[in-house]
């Protein structure tokens, strides 16, 4: 399972199961594990880390989405996605900008929102996962 | 057949067989509420990050690309968008 940070506030990052906390969470198991076979997936094929936030993000977004991005490394990308806003950022990095130019990144924000108006949060967001690690390629 | 009787089975039983049938159409999703994410509707979960599993992500001199807090980046590049 993927590691989670549920607090976002918090500055260290989480990894491994988290056990109970996941219990009344916005995601099914099925959905979880989705999810982390997606992201160990992509991260694994590009040797990119991917990383994926659902939560509010504090106006304005764009800062919070990069505030999040620099507790991570240079070869990071963020997908930072608030349901309650209807807003999506995907940002890279020093690194990961080289593999994957804003237009990749564009090309696959407008994969992700298509899934999301119709409801498919995770389903966008593994959309999104794919297509980031299909543009950027093998190691 | 008193009119007890009559209520029984007249509309007792038509009752009960509604109740059943409604049971069985909408009974599941009554008692397990899914959480499905609709458009639109505020979003009331604390949030969440997550982060591939550490055996993924691998760095060419076999250390660990996320080390809790210990590195700090810059923003470069990326996109955005609403739906």
């Amino acid at each position: 399972m993927s590691g989670e940070v549920s607090a976002a506030g918090r500055v260290e990052l989480q990894q491994g199961p988290q056990g109970s906390a996941q219990d009344d969470g916005p995601f099914t198991a099925s959905q979880l594990a989705r999810l982390d076979e997606a992201l160990t997936l992509s991260s694994g094929e590009t040797g990119l880390t991917f990383s994926v936030y659902v939560g509010e993000l504090q106006a304005p977004p764009r800062a919070h989405a990069e505030a999040l991005f620099e507790k991570l490394t240079d070869d990071s990308v963020l997908i930072a996605v608030s349901p309650g806003q209807r807003l999506a950022h995907i940002v890279t990095g020093p690194g990961s900008s080289k593999r994957l130019p804003n237009r990749a990144c564009a090309l696959a924000a407008l994969a992700m929102r298509a899934s999301f108006a119709n409801g498919d949060l995770v389903g966008g967001i593994v959309t999104g996962l794919r297509m980031l690690a299909d543009s950027a390629g093998g190691r | 057949m008193t009119v007890v009787q009559t209520l029984l089975v007249f509309v007792g039983i038509p009752l009960g067989i509604i109740v059943l049938l409604f049971l069985f159409t909408y009974g599941n999703s009554l008692v397990r509420q899914p959480n499905r994410y609709r458009p639109g509707r505020a979003w009331t979960y604390e949030p969440r990050w997550f982060v591939p599993h550490p055996d993924a992500v691998v760095h060419d001199t076999g250390q660990r690309q996320i080390e809790a807090g210990a590195s700090s980046t810059t923003a470069v590049g990326g996109a955005s968008g609403e739906w």
